[in-house]
């Protein structure tokens, strides 16, 4: 909650007592501030810059230095003023937090600095405000990311520690080329035998003049097919042992197998295996030529080599969705227009439209503006629609293209935004969930005996969700079984156990309330209940207050011990010994 | 988001017209225009406020009501003096004068008589803020119950109507308002 709302606290205190002539049930006692604000200066002299502001303001945040007694370290007597010799222009960021409740991240300021500036102020970043949080977030990141890669750089730089297995030595040295001249040079013959698989797949098919007893031209593949067999067979080889090495090498064999560059190996290196093994079947030899399509993937396992193909590859897939959309539509309007083009060149005498799926090659060539000739409408119809084709070719091809271009850029850099969002929200709840943004703690007991009244007031509880539906359930239980109230209330140690347990029994002594008898007596019944849900020692006669303040959750998990004492101290003489983990009931502050 | 400002009136007028200290004035004011820079609170910026201290149900409707009672003026927005004003009344006025607030938050059309349905409305939107998570679970007539409790109380003679005498009597025979009236004495 905002330190500005705490300062609202007590107006809807005040305002309480709108509830007292209606109330039910009697009052909780309130809880007593001990000590009444001393709502004095507090001079803050940083590097000689002055700083100051009221107590009360630096108190609100109990949890850091400045709000708490660490400040005494710092006090100068001399001068009656807390000295610190920390950056002044960071701190003036500090002290708007405590001034506004929110905290704000300066551009221009390094984050290491500002870091540090936090830390010894004892700030938790992740109460930076959702303004400037994002900034800090991506700062961060980039800061750690340069830190990681002088790391990386470093440790590339040593000698490899001699405690790696060879397994670890192998996968590193395939990964990162760089860490030995070993791996460097598998890693450039790796690329060079690729590259020379690659343009022998090519060659192969070039025409390299006739032999000498045939008239007709041979490709170079027929007739020196002894050597690019050869070729073949030891880029095949090469790859094969690599693959081999990468698999033993692999930390986690399975995920090796499933990763994208293994199944590309594969593939590369398949076909001449099956050829291996099928050359003399004639029948299955047109497949075999089919299959040798497949070695050109092996051009894929250059992106091994090459970021940047890397990248394309991954952006691709992430854009997916919107090339889909375009494909969707394109063959939407593509089966439009063949469809319009076939009926309307039927008639036309020797028309190549033979059937829509014909007309199909029509409209995507005059779509994409390419125009090849080879079908072209005759009739004054079929030209009319066909101009058509092309016009709306040029808007459904032209427009969403860039459009998708831009879009594609947009939402990669969104979806990486967004990501970094969720993980920044979800390290923030966490972070939030770990130090109270909450005010002091007199506010919570404060804001608690508001919350107590409010029940009285109506004679219900808060409770939580789970423990609402398992009492939606037992009450259906309990009301049958009327004796078992008597027998609950004569237990005192089933009423020490764990709370939902406790809200079961509470469920049982509620049910005398909602008789319209004297609510006064039955207060008095409820009392001891009521007093032990707070203590085991509590005394039956008096009229002492729950103290539930503590059963509710405050997000701060740093006030668990002290100050929930300090309040009920007072208030009962009973101590609370129950635990903080069977707070039942939660508050969203 | 409107520029109007208000400034209000000299800090000498307020503290005769309430019984608060100049301290105590002055520690109420800053914290009302760090809320406000603007020094009027409009509904909604109420409401908003109010429900932040219960999050666990619906305190728009309780908190429409307040704003009424505060606003003494009716003009739709109140300025640090009614604030004041109403604070003074709440935390350092007599009983009697705390009873007839609250009489006068009651009567939500401010005619001098509460009805049952104003009753039932104010009931409506107290059980409102407890929200869905009750132990025991608020029915739908919890609220029409516990204004025919209290206008079996109040109402002495049965007319259907509980005027500010028959209120203030009744209350003022009862220990437990009596009791829960100071409760907040030294909220500020």
């Amino acid at each position: 909650m905002a330190a500005g709302v705490a300062a609202w606290l007590p107006f809807a205190r005040a305002a309480a007592i709108g509830w007292m002539p209606v109330a039910s049930t009697p009052m909780p006692i309130p809880p007593q501030d001990k000590r009444k604000a001393q709502d004095g200066f507090i001079i803050l002299n940083v590097s000689g810059t002055k700083f100051q502001t009221w107590r009360t303001t630096l108190e609100r945040y109990p949890d850091t230095l400045l709000g708490s007694t660490e400040r005494d370290f710092f006090f100068h007597e001399e001068t009656s003023e807390y000295f610190f010799d920390r950056d002044p222009d960071i701190f003036r960021h500090i002290l708007n937090f405590y001034r506004t409740g929110k905290l704000h991240y300066p551009r221009q300021e390094c984050i290491s600095a500002y870091d540090e500036e936090l830390a010894f102020f004892g700030i938790i970043p992740e109460i930076i405000g959702d303004c400037c949080y994002e900034e800090y977030k991506d700062r961060r990141r980039e800061n750690a990311e340069r830190l990681q890669d002088d790391e990386e750089m470093d440790m590339n730089n040593d000698v490899a520690p001699l405690n790696l297995t060879f397994r670890e030595y192998l996968w590193r040295a395939f990964e990162n080329p760089h860490t030995s001249t070993l791996a460097l040079v598998f890693y450039y013959v790796t690329g060079f035998f690729i590259a020379i698989s690659v343009m022998a797949n090519v060659v192969e098919t070039v025409p390299c003049g006739t032999l000498p007893n045939r008239s007709k031209e041979v490709s170079c593949g027929d007739r020196y097919a002894l050597a690019f067999f050869c070729l073949d067979t030891a880029c095949v080889m090469i790859f094969t042992v690599e693959y081999l090495l990468r698999l033993i090498a692999a930390p986690s064999r399975c995920k090796f197998m499933k990763s994208v560059m293994s199944v590309i190996d594969v593939v590369a290196i398949m076909p001449y295996y099956i050829g291996l093994v099928m050359t003399d079947n004639d029948q299955v030899s047109g497949a075999f030529v089919t299959l040798r399509v497949f070695r050109v993937f092996r051009i894929f396992k250059f992106s091994r080599h090459s970021a940047g193909l890397r990248i394309l590859g991954y952006t691709l897939k992430s854009c997916a969705s919107e090339l889909g959309f375009l494909l969707f539509s394109l063959t939407m309007a593509i089966i439009i227009f063949a469809t319009v083009m076939f009926y309307a060149e039927k008639g036309s005498t020797a028309t190549k439209f033979t059937s829509i799926p014909a007309a199909f090659w029509y409209t995507i060539v005059t779509m994409t503006t390419l125009g090849y000739g080879d079908m072209v409408p005759k009739t004054i119809v079929g030209k009319v629609f066909g101009s058509i084709c092309s016009l709306s070719g040029v808007l459904v091809i032209a427009l969403p293209v860039p459009v998708i271009v831009s879009n594609f850029s947009r939402i990669y850099h969104q979806s990486q935004r967004a990501e970094k969002r969720r993980a920044q929200r979800a390290s923030k709840e966490a972070g939030k969930a770990l130090v109270g943004k909450s005010a002091s703690p007199p506010f919570e007991s404060q804001h608690h005996h508001l919350l107590h009244c409010l029940e009285k007031t109506t004679n219900h509880e808060f409770v939580d969700e789970q423990t609402f539906q398992a009492n939606c359930m037992e009450i259906s239980v309990v009301n049958k079984s009327g004796s078992r109230t008597s027998s609950l209330s004569s237990s005192p140690h089933g009423l020490s156990s764990c709370c939902s347990r406790r809200h079961r029994k509470k469920s049982s002594f509620s049910l005398p309330s909602t008789n319209n008898q004297e609510l006064s007596t039955i207060q008095i019944r409820e009392r001891p209940v009521s007093n032990s849900r707070s203590s085991l020692n509590a005394k039956l006669d008096e009229t002492v207050p729950l103290k539930c303040d503590e059963a509710y959750i405050s997000p701060s998990m740093v006030r668990l011990s002290a100050p929930v004492a300090t309040s009920s101290d007072d208030a009962s003489t009973a101590t609370t010994t129950y635990s903080q983990s069977n707070i039942v009931r939660v508050s969203a502050l | 988001l409107s520029m109007v400002r208000h400034q209000p009136e000299g800090l000498d007028q307020l503290q005769a017209q309430t019984q608060f200290t100049r301290k105590e004035l002055q520690s109420l004011y800053r914290g009302f225009k760090n809320e406000c820079p603007s020094g009027l609170v409009d509904e909604e910026t109420f409401k908003t406020i109010y429900s932040q201290f219960f999050p666990q149900g619906d305190a728009t409707r309780y908190a429409h009501f307040l704003f009424n009672a505060f606003d003494i003026d009716r003009n739709g927005s109140i300025r640090f003096v009614d604030f004041v004003l109403g604070l003074s009344v709440l935390l350092r006025g007599s009983v009697t004068e705390k009873l007839r607030w609250a009489f006068n938050l009651y009567d939500i059309n401010k005619d001098g008589y509460i009805t049952k349905e104003e009753m039932l409305e104010i009931m409506t939107s107290i059980y409102d803020m407890m929200g869905r998570y009750t132990l025991p679970s608020v029915r739908d007539d919890s609220p029409f119950e516990h204004v025919e409790k209290f206008f079996q109380k109040m109402d002495r003679n049965r007319d259907g109507v509980v005027t500010i005498d028959e209120f203030i009597e009744t209350c003022q025979k009862d220990e437990n308002i009596m009791a829960s009236m100071q409760l907040f004495e030294n909220v500020i």
